[in-house]
């Protein structure tokens, strides 16, 4: 076959920018056939809700969409292990013709019948197929709610109603439908955690900080939370978002119908930990929420902690530095997170790109990075290939599906995804990150690849 | 976990029917798959290959969009068709449906016609696969996609002689073998599928987009001309089957074998294959010869095996025949499948279970991991062979996992497991006899020991690394000369369960000095910090102490979490606690395992009479009581704790404080009774008036009393005459407490004149955000070294009472009156004219994209020069 292959499709040309930074086409929907990275809505609901460990969380459904969610993301519980249970209605052939919705209320009358622990939070998954058949889902749940006094919320997410992002919308108003009849509550001094999904325990990293400086955590969402810990979620102070592409619509909300101000805050890198955790003091303490004790200790625990992680960070430094770093993750602020870390161990980042960036992401992002890097939404595995070889990237950092590629392409790889085992965020995540890269990009077994055999 | 639920799949031991697709496609020389569907399928089912393979798995998606799901999929499969040659310039494309796809009623064979109408030059092989999620497993889905390929291939029935080989998802590694295999018996074979290459490649110095490994359609059309189809599956139905479709159209005849693992499965393939002129080489008899021998070396290892078997029922079959021959019981055959014929397999496993003397067994269709976990503790199994999935079930059983069947995501190399042939059934025999070693090894000392020694095993008495003399003469409290010696008081306890009408407990006093105070409280992790912080300030540190602020049993977890942490660190320092004994018997044992080696009690009274004076009440058991039922419960318990205490040699220095008029006349007796029940030291101090107690105006006894009253208990027990009445946060030496540098260096107050700053961001961590669209501020103050949030503005909230700013000018005003108060704004850029506006209104405009807190200190150092407004 003597044709090549194209690299870039043309209509994914305005997606891609580079030199000439016009800002580029993002937050639309995958081009048919390009091969893309991302998910699907239903995705998006799943991996915001499912942290919620002691949730019934039945995915109304075909199989396959339940199979390959079952367990697959690192959320650590301190309670229930309920969440890591994968349920399903198993939709068959006969259920497309005559319709799920029996079944689905079968289903739910059992939980209630034997399961144990006794549900008291449901979450009912729609998938594509479950608005095509004509199941009215809402029925369902209202109906069960009804009849048993437990919450039993449905969550409407066919693949093909859009992106990932508005399944993390999907997942949030199922989450302020948890608080809704809770939200009359005395406030306390306290806040809630948004957007942490405690992968490798990294919520817990952050929770201690508040504790230790005298700040209760009310409520995580969604990392560790119970049914519980949501319905008091309303009686916090302040609320703290992390992951904002998930989040700051819940938060949003949460200010709007709660009252409950909130302040974005960011624990991946040493300056965005330092600040976010003084930020918090300051905010509650500005609220009249503490006395001045709080933000004077946030100022000492930050400067102490940093102080104990730069000389990690100098050791490696001269591993490190002069590096080139590719990106490929989900979302705008974790790209940018990780462009500042890089830069911050003497890295380049020469290309980067997310799954679902907004547009003022990519205007930061473009703003961060020199003029020769190229910058992309939606990627496919053509497109980087092409890219972290023209560039020259020694490491591409991204999810699971990117990882064998840039294995073959001898290119070392850091893993940033949800199935991780080791935490990346706060302090302990600072050190945590800079060994992942030194351990891929300084192995040994690069210097064997590319050659030919000697015999 | 709930048992039996039926209407709902519960940990699915299957995947779809386009994941087997997908598999069997990438068998398939230069083919690509597109999925007609949502995006999200594609995804996935990359992902969960990528993790088994450890290889680059590209599948398209045609993407549908909710336009697509309500008009028809068309435009946007053959802009997909289109997008994906152009990529990948396949010679073979398999477009597999999903579920969506079915449900909406997509004719794709009429699509693709429409293709080639339109690309009439493409040479691109295009195979219709049905195959929608719901309609059965990945196994069905893996056969679907192979009888498609074998339909739709250009077919060629002219006789070759060949003899058509039909596989079911095997790993990469034993297609090799396979492969091997034929060439070895002299068999010329077209395999279908051909996974060995393109689900394991090398790494090579230029990577191949498109795999160019597997069966070439050419080859898959000459399997028409082939003289038998040898399929290696027994359960798939007739309308899936590529063999039963060549038969029915070309005539070649088809055998259907069990995978050839085990050696009768292998031995019925060697046969066939003699059969059609095949070799059996002086090599592949010794390899049988090995394999003999191997089962005979491991027999009696492997009958003590009671397997679950677990997968796709031709994985399951050839499995369960490997585990019968080695008297292996598999007293579990599940599959996730619907295979009601999967049952064929009760009289083997009847006949194996039979000899091994087990007579219960389950052979399970349509099962999902719930019911196998069930099975596996009713059945007693030992041993789960299957894929990666049913490791949640192995953890909680702790039971053993021999992964070898798709998927496998917690292990590298599911691409070359082997179980097929003489070689890849060693490897499974050996596996499982290993695992029955190592169980036995890890167990059976223990098992021996407690069944015949008679029980658990003595406690080993740990040898104490310092010995409690020494930790006393070196405590700085117990010790006569020890005074420079420093402790740590580490404030972990703040509830307390007396009230002592000489206390008030107020944590915020740091002006006072005495028992029951802290400025703060710390968890049991600050705590630890601050421990470590002083060890390395204070090399005299020699005790860690535990004394309050409340009462130190009063808060046991907290208690008792501070002093593991400190110990796992420090395995010497000395660990004191101080209590008003209430919980001591119950805590005692636990003291003592934790390695606090002297505890002080404050033993005010012996007489209930006297005590129902000096307590207001006692919460004990859940219950408030008061007077000399109080006194009562009290006394009992310190009296009993005490002599716990000594029973397990803990040091023991009773505290008592002396009050005037209400107790100092009953201290000797006090004392008395300290030295009868075992204790070291006693340590009487006067009672400090607080303001707010019950005893504010009770008049303290002066030195020269306590002295005398010291004098005179001398001779009933040792007296410490060094208390210093140290605070519960009190570190240093008893004559230096040095905690107060900690309180002031926390609590400095910042002076310098500060100036305001306004900025526009979206992530809240930079300044990301167009001046122009911030709906918000954050708002700070910085002197240009520290930088204090001070709050969150919404333009809306100046929006003169409207919900939104509706019109240009307004919502100007709105964001003029937000930041009014600030000396300047950052934002990631700023229009000139709202500058100058700004400007105009003495507020500095700076356009940035750093960190917040970084842009703002350099925006407060720089004032004097932006605030000119240049």
């Amino acid at each position: 076959m003597a044709v090549t292959t194209t690299n870039i499709l043309e209509e994914r040309a305005t997606s891609i920018s580079s030199k000439q930074r016009k800002g580029i086409s993002c937050e639309k929907e995958s081009v048919s056939g390009a091969v893309s990275q991302r998910a699907c809505v239903y995705c998006g609901a799943r991996v915001v809700l499912n942290p919620i460990t002691d949730a019934y969380h039945i995915v109304h459904g075909p199989i396959g969409c339940a199979s390959y969610t079952w367990d697959i993301r690192g959320s650590l519980s301190s309670g229930s292990e309920l969440y890591r249970n994968s349920y399903s209605t198993d939709l068959r052939e006969t259920d497309i013709v005559f319709g799920g919705a029996v079944k689905l209320t079968a289903a739910i009358d059992e939980l209630m019948e034997k399961a144990n622990p006794a549900p008291k939070l449901i979450f009912i998954y729609a998938t594509c197929i479950v608005g095509v058949i004509g199941d009215d889902v809402d029925a369902v749940c209202r109906a069960a709610e009804a009849k048993y006094g437990i919450r039993v919320i449905p969550v409407k997410a066919p693949g093909f109603s859009g992106t990932k992002s508005l399944g993390y919308q999907m997942a949030c108003n199922a989450i302020l439908e948890v608080m809704r009849p809770h939200r009359e509550q005395k406030k306390r001094f306290g806040i809630n955690i948004l957007g942490d999904y405690n992968l490798a325990g990294e919520m817990w990293i952050i929770k201690r900080y508040f504790e230790d400086l005298g700040i209760p955590v009310i409520s995580t969402i969604t990392g560790d939370a119970s049914y519980e810990s949501l319905t008091q979620a309303p009686s916090a102070t302040l609320n703290i978002v992390q992951c904002a592409g998930s989040s700051a619509y819940l938060a949003e909300c949460m200010d709007e119908e709660l009252g409950i101000p909130y302040v974005k805050v960011s624990f991946f890198g040493v300056e965005d930990t330092s600040a976010s955790i003084i930020r918090v003091a300051d905010a509650l303490y500005a609220a009249g929420a503490c006395d001045d004790g709080i933000p004077a200790r946030a100022r000492e625990f930050a400067a102490a902690q940093t102080a104990k992680v730069m000389p990690v960070i100098e050791k490696y430094k001269p591993r490190l530095a002069g590096k080139k770093a590719a990106i490929f993750v989900g979302g705008g602020f974790k790209a940018i997170s990780l462009i500042r870390q890089f830069n911050e161990l003497g890295i380049k980042t020469v290309v980067v790109g997310t799954q679902t960036g907004k547009k003022d992401e990519y205007a930061v992002i473009e703003s961060l990075v020199d003029g020769d890097t190229i910058v992309l939404d939606d990627a496919n595995p053509a497109e980087l290939e092409q890219f972290m070889l023209e560039k020259g990237a020694d490491i591409l950092v991204g999810g699971v599906k990117e990882r064998p590629l840039a294995y073959k392409l001898g290119v070392a790889f850091c893993d940033h995804n949800h199935e991780r085992r080791h935490p990346l965020a706060g302090f302990a995540g600072i050190e945590n990150f800079i060994k992942e890269i030194n351990m891929s990009i300084n192995s040994p077994v690069w210097q064997y690849l590319g050659k030919e055999a000697a015999v | 976990m709930s048992t039996n639920i039926v209407s709902l799949n519960v940990n699915p031991c299957k995947m779809c029917m386009p994941m087997g697709a997908v598999s069997a496609l990438y068998g398939v020389r230069g083919c690509m798959t597109i999925l007609h569907g949502s995006q999200g399928c594609a995804t996935y089912i990359r992902r969960h290959m990528a993790t088994h393979y450890n290889e680059p798995i590209d599948v398209a998606s045609s993407s549908l969009t909710e336009q697509g799901t309500v008009f028809g999929g068309e435009a946007n499969l053959l802009k997909g068709l289109a997008n994906l040659i152009a990529l990948y310039h396949p010679e073979v494309i398999g477009v597999c449906t999903t579920c969506l796809a079915e449900t909406i009623g997509e004719d794709t064979a009429a699509i693709i016609a429409k293709f080639h109408e339109q690309n009439a030059d493409s040479g691109v092989k295009i195979i219709d696969v049905s195959s929608a999620g719901y309609a059965g497993t990945q196994n069905e889905g893996f056969f679907r996609a192979l009888r498609a390929v074998t339909e739709q291939a250009p077919h060629d029935a002219t006789p070759n002689g060949k003899i058509n080989i039909v596989l079911p998802m095997i790993s990469p590694a034993d297609t090799r073998w396979l492969k091997k295999f034929l060439l070895e018996m002299g068999i010329d074979a077209i395999l279908l599928p051909d996974l060995s290459e393109n689900l394991d490649g090398v790494t090579a110095t230029k990577y191949e987009r498109l795999k160019t490994g597997g069966t070439s359609i050419e080859d898959v059309g000459k399997m028409a001309g082939a003289k038998l189809t040898i399929e290696f599956s027994e359960f798939i139905r007739g309308e899936d089957s590529p063999a039963v479709y060549l038969n029915e159209t070309f005539g070649v005849p088809y055998t259907r074998l069990p995978l050839p693992c085990g050696v009768r499965s292998i031995d019925a393939l060697i046969e066939v294959l003699c059969e059609q002129g095949g070799v059996v080489t002086d090599e592949l008899l010794r390899e049988r010869g090995r394999y003999l021998d191997a089962m005979v070396d491991a027999h009696k290892y492997t009958a003590a095996a009671r397997a679950a078997v677990f997968g796709d029922p031709d994985f399951v079959k050839a499995t369960v025949r490997l585990c019968c021959e080695n008297g292996i019981v598999p007293v579990l055959a599940a599959t996730g499948s619907v295979c009601r014929e999967l049952r064929t397999l009760e009289p083997e496993i009847r006949a194996c279970a039979d000899l091994q003397m087990t007579e219960d067994f389950r052979v399970l269709d349509d099962c999902d991991f719930e019911t196998i976990e069930q099975y596996c503790s009713e059945l007693g199994v030992n041993l789960m062979i299957g894929s990666s999935d049913g490791r949640r079930v192995a953890a909680k059983l702790g039971l053993p996992l021999i992964r070898c069947a798709f998927p496998i995501h917690d292990f590298v190399g599911g691409q070359r497991v082997r179980t097929l042939g003489f070689d890849g059934s060693l490897n499974l025999l050996d596996q499982a006899a290993n695992a029955m070693i190592t169980r036995t090894e890890t167990t059976y000392r223990a098992e021996l020991f407690d069944a015949y020694h008679g029980g658990a095993k003595a406690a080993a008495a740990e040898k104490p690394l310092i010995s409690a003399e020494i930790r006393t003469a070196t405590h700085p409290c117990f010790g006569d000369r020890a005074c420079e010696n420093a402790r740590i008081h580490l404030p972990v306890a703040p509830k307390c369960n007396i009230s002592c009408n000489y206390c008030v407990r107020r944590f915020d006093c740091p002006n006072e000095s005495r028992p029951g105070v802290a400025s703060e409280v710390l968890s049991p992790q600050a705590a630890f910090e601050r421990y470590v912080y002083y060890r390395g300030k204070l090399k005299n540190l020699m005790v860690v102490g535990i004394a309050g602020p409340g009462d130190a049993l009063a808060n046991f977890g907290q208690t008792k979490k501070t002093l593991e942490l400190i110990r796992a660190y420090d395995s010497e320092v000395t660990f004191c606690i101080s209590t008003n004994g209430l919980l001591l018997p119950l805590y005692a044992a636990e003291l003592k395992s934790l390695g606090v080696t002297h505890v002080t009690v404050t033993l005010n009274a012996v007489d209930v009479a006297v005590g129902a004076k000096i307590y207001k009440y006692v919460d004990y058991m859940g219950t408030r009581y008061a007077g000399e039922a109080a006194a009562a419960i009290l006394l009992a318990n310190q009296l009993a704790g005490i002599k716990l205490l000594a029973d397990y040699g803990i040091v023991c220095k009773v505290n008592c404080v002396a009050l005037k008029g209400v107790n100092d006349g009953h201290i000797f007796e006090v004392t008395k009774m300290a030295r009868e029940l075992g204790a070291f030291v006693t340590n009487i101090m006067p009672h400090i008036p607080v303001e707010g107690s019950a005893f504010e105006g009770l008049e303290r006894l002066n030195n020269k009393e306590i002295t005398a009253l010291r004098d005179d208990c001398e001779i009933n027990i040792r007296q410490m005459k060094t208390c210093r009445q140290c605070r519960a946060d009190a570190v240093g030496t008893l004559d230096n407490d040095i905690s107060a540098t900690l309180r002031s260096a926390v609590s400095a107050p910042q002076k310098s004149k500060t100036r305001r700053f306004a900025v526009a961001t979206r992530s809240g961590v930079l300044v990301d955000l167009h001046f122009g669209q911030a709906e918000e501020f954050y708002v700070y103050d910085s002197d240009g070294a520290d930088v204090r949030f001070i709050e969150k503005r919404k333009v809306s909230q100046y929006c003169n009472g409207k919900e939104d700013c509706g019109d240009k000018e307004s919502k100007w005003t709105a964001v003029l009156a937000a930041v009014a108060d600030c000396n300047g704004v950052l934002a990631l850029r700023i229009g000139d004219s709202p500058a100058e506006k700004l400007r105009d209104a003495g507020i500095a405009a700076v356009a940035t994209y750093e960190q917040v807190e970084t842009a703002i200190r350099a925006a407060a150092g720089e004032r004097a020069q932006t605030l000119k407004g240049a």
